[in-house]
């Protein structure tokens, strides 16, 4: 859909039901809210939510670049310690790499 | 992998629903409402000569190549992905479980055993896509949008969530990435559940646009590899047929399934249009959110689940749109108070009302999406790029002159006939004449 149809407050009322979406697990909401309302948030010129959307895209954002950290960390942990983990590592694994024949 | 069992209980409502929305609702012209204007020219002629006349063509032919172009990027994007995986993960093009709608699996040598096979599954799986369209036809006859809206969440559902994660485990082992099941969960999660939100509810156009073709693409590949070998060839043969007339007959379903939508005076299909069934959405809708907009003027973001996705206009066309929404809408009130005079002969009203129809954008189901990458999937595994290339080229072509009868007729039309026909000719051109001869010139080294 095209937000620039949406009235003001309920542009509002789309970015903070995206924001508290996240919450459940679920960064890439997030991330979608962060770019979406960022040209409201930040390039348009000043209207009466946009404090509250800002603070909502930005708060996404951030949540969105946590999980991104913590994503990447786990996964450079997995990936290094995969082979060393024993029995651990291949139960975790859902996918095992085939060695070159 | 996976079962038999899981993958056809999901297609009875793809297979259903998919084919539904084949027909497109023309809108080419940007400046008038087509038919009007074609009605008028006489007077404007007299008015004034030649160059208005010129301008509004040349106009519309512009437009009408803007909306080529905007249909040629999914389609071509939905038909790459398919050929991708095709090529590169085997697992699509290995045979050994089959849908239960095609009992007979071709196992036989003998070339007339294959073809009663073929022609048996092809015809019972019409059968069965053909009793779902109709079962979809009563259930939104009858207004029961909430079991369709539960049949399409399902359907979704399951797409998004159990193909997508055969899909990720079939990629991942082809190219040997290891994976673990931490990740893999929260991958899942994520993709799912914002693939539902942008198909049944509310997200950037383009997100949208994205999951859909990824959903058409996944049905698309669940088809090639479940469908025995000349199977496929015959139900591509025979949907095309059978969209044909769903559209185009006097009773066919989906031509009901037009006019009921347009005498309720709802955008085509509001259940099915924000689900994985219906929309290339970048070309669709502004009608449904401008006529929203106009029966519910003041209202703010309580029409939202219905105003999504009139992206890909521009705010001057949007702006035009609301005002032929609302002559339109007049014209439909005129219509409906016509209609028991028309009754009896009720063509003139919906001719009245296709000729509103025309100004939306124009919308290609996803169905069509899901067997023109069929056929281009199916001409690449056998991995001769010169028919893969053959049959999209075709298959373009075929969509090309699709949209050119749209603008002739101007009303809803089939979209798969045309190009499939192309792609089965060409890809059989090529694969049993052109490739030989090319490949027996090329030993002779012969070169024209």
């Amino acid at each position: 859909m095209d937000i620039e149809r949406l009235k003001n407050d309920s542009k509002l009322v789309l970015c903070r039901k995206y924001y508290y979406g996240g919450f459940a697990f679920l960064p890439f909401l997030w991330t979608i809210n962060a770019f979406w309302f960022s040209r409201d948030a930040f390039y348009k010129p000043h209207f009466e939510e946009q404090h509250q959307i800002r603070q909502y895209v930005i708060r996404s954002g951030i949540g969105a670049l946590v999980w991104l950290v913590i994503f990447i960390s786990w996964t450079c942990v997995f990936q290094i310690n995969r082979a060393s983990w024993g029995e651990l590592g291949d139960q975790l694994s859902f996918v095992i790499p085939r060695g070159i024949p | 992998m996976s079962s038999p069992r899981s993958s056809t209980s999901s297609n009875p409502p793809e297979n259903g629903a998919s084919l539904i929305p084949n027909e497109r609702v023309p809108s080419r012209s940007n400046t008038n409402p087509a038919l009007q204007e074609r009605q008028q020219i006489p007077r404007e002629l007299s008015r004034n000569p030649v160059d208005q006349d010129e301008l509004e063509d040349e106009e519309e032919l512009k437009y009408g190549a803007a909306h080529v172009i905007k249909l040629f990027v999914p389609v071509s994007l939905c038909m790459m992905v398919v050929v991708a995986t095709i090529s590169s993960v085997t697992y699509y093009t290995q045979k050994g479980i089959y849908l239960v709608y095609t009992p007979f699996h071709e196992d036989s040598p003998d070339t007339g055993t294959k073809v009663w096979n073929a022609v048996a599954n092809a015809a019972i799986l019409l059968g069965v896509i053909v009793v779902m369209t109709v079962f979809l036809i009563m259930l939104y006859k009858y207004r029961c949008y909430k079991i369709i809206h539960g049949w399409l969440i399902m359907s979704s559902l399951m797409l998004l969530f159990i193909f997508a994660y055969l899909y990720l485990g079939e990629v991942l082992r082809t190219y040997n990435i290891p994976l673990d099941y931490i990740s893999l969960l929260f991958i899942m999660w994520n993709f799912g559940v914002v693939g539902m939100i942008a198909i049944h509810w509310k997200a950037p156009l383009h997100l949208q646009q994205a999951y859909l073709i990824f959903v058409a693409a996944l049905m698309a590949l669940v088809f090639i590899k479940y469908l025995p070998e000349w199977t496929t060839w015959v139900v591509l043969g025979v949907i095309s047929i059978w969209d044909l007339v769903a559209v185009l007959s006097p009773r066919g379903p989906l031509r009901i399934l037009v006019e009921t939508a347009q005498s309720r005076n709802e955008p085509l299909f509001p259940a099915l249009i924000y689900s994985s069934t219906v929309a290339y959405m970048a070309v669709m809708a502004t009608d449904q959110s401008s006529t929203s907009n106009s029966t519910s003027n003041n209202e703010t973001a309580a029409n939202g689940p219905r105003s999504p996705t009139d992206g890909g206009f521009t705010p001057a066309w949007n702006q035009e749109a609301e005002q032929r929404t609302e002559a339109r809408r007049h014209r439909v009130q005129a219509a409906a108070a016509e209609a028991p005079r028309a009754a009896p002969q009720p063509q003139p009203v919906t001719e009245e009302i296709d000729d509103d129809e025309e100004e939306r954008g124009i919308k290609l189901g996803l169905g069509d999406f899901i067997f023109y990458s069929v056929l281009v999937g199916k001409a690449s595994s056998y991995g001769d790029w010169n028919t893969t290339i053959a049959c999209f080229v075709a298959i373009l072509i075929g969509l090309c002159l699709t949209l050119l009868l749209l603008a002739i007729f101007r009303k809803a039309l089939p979209a798969l006939p045309i190009s499939i026909t192309f792609g089965l000719v060409f890809y059989f051109a090529t694969s049993k004449l052109v490739a030989p001869f090319a490949d027996s010139l090329t030993a002779q080294q012969v070169f024209i």
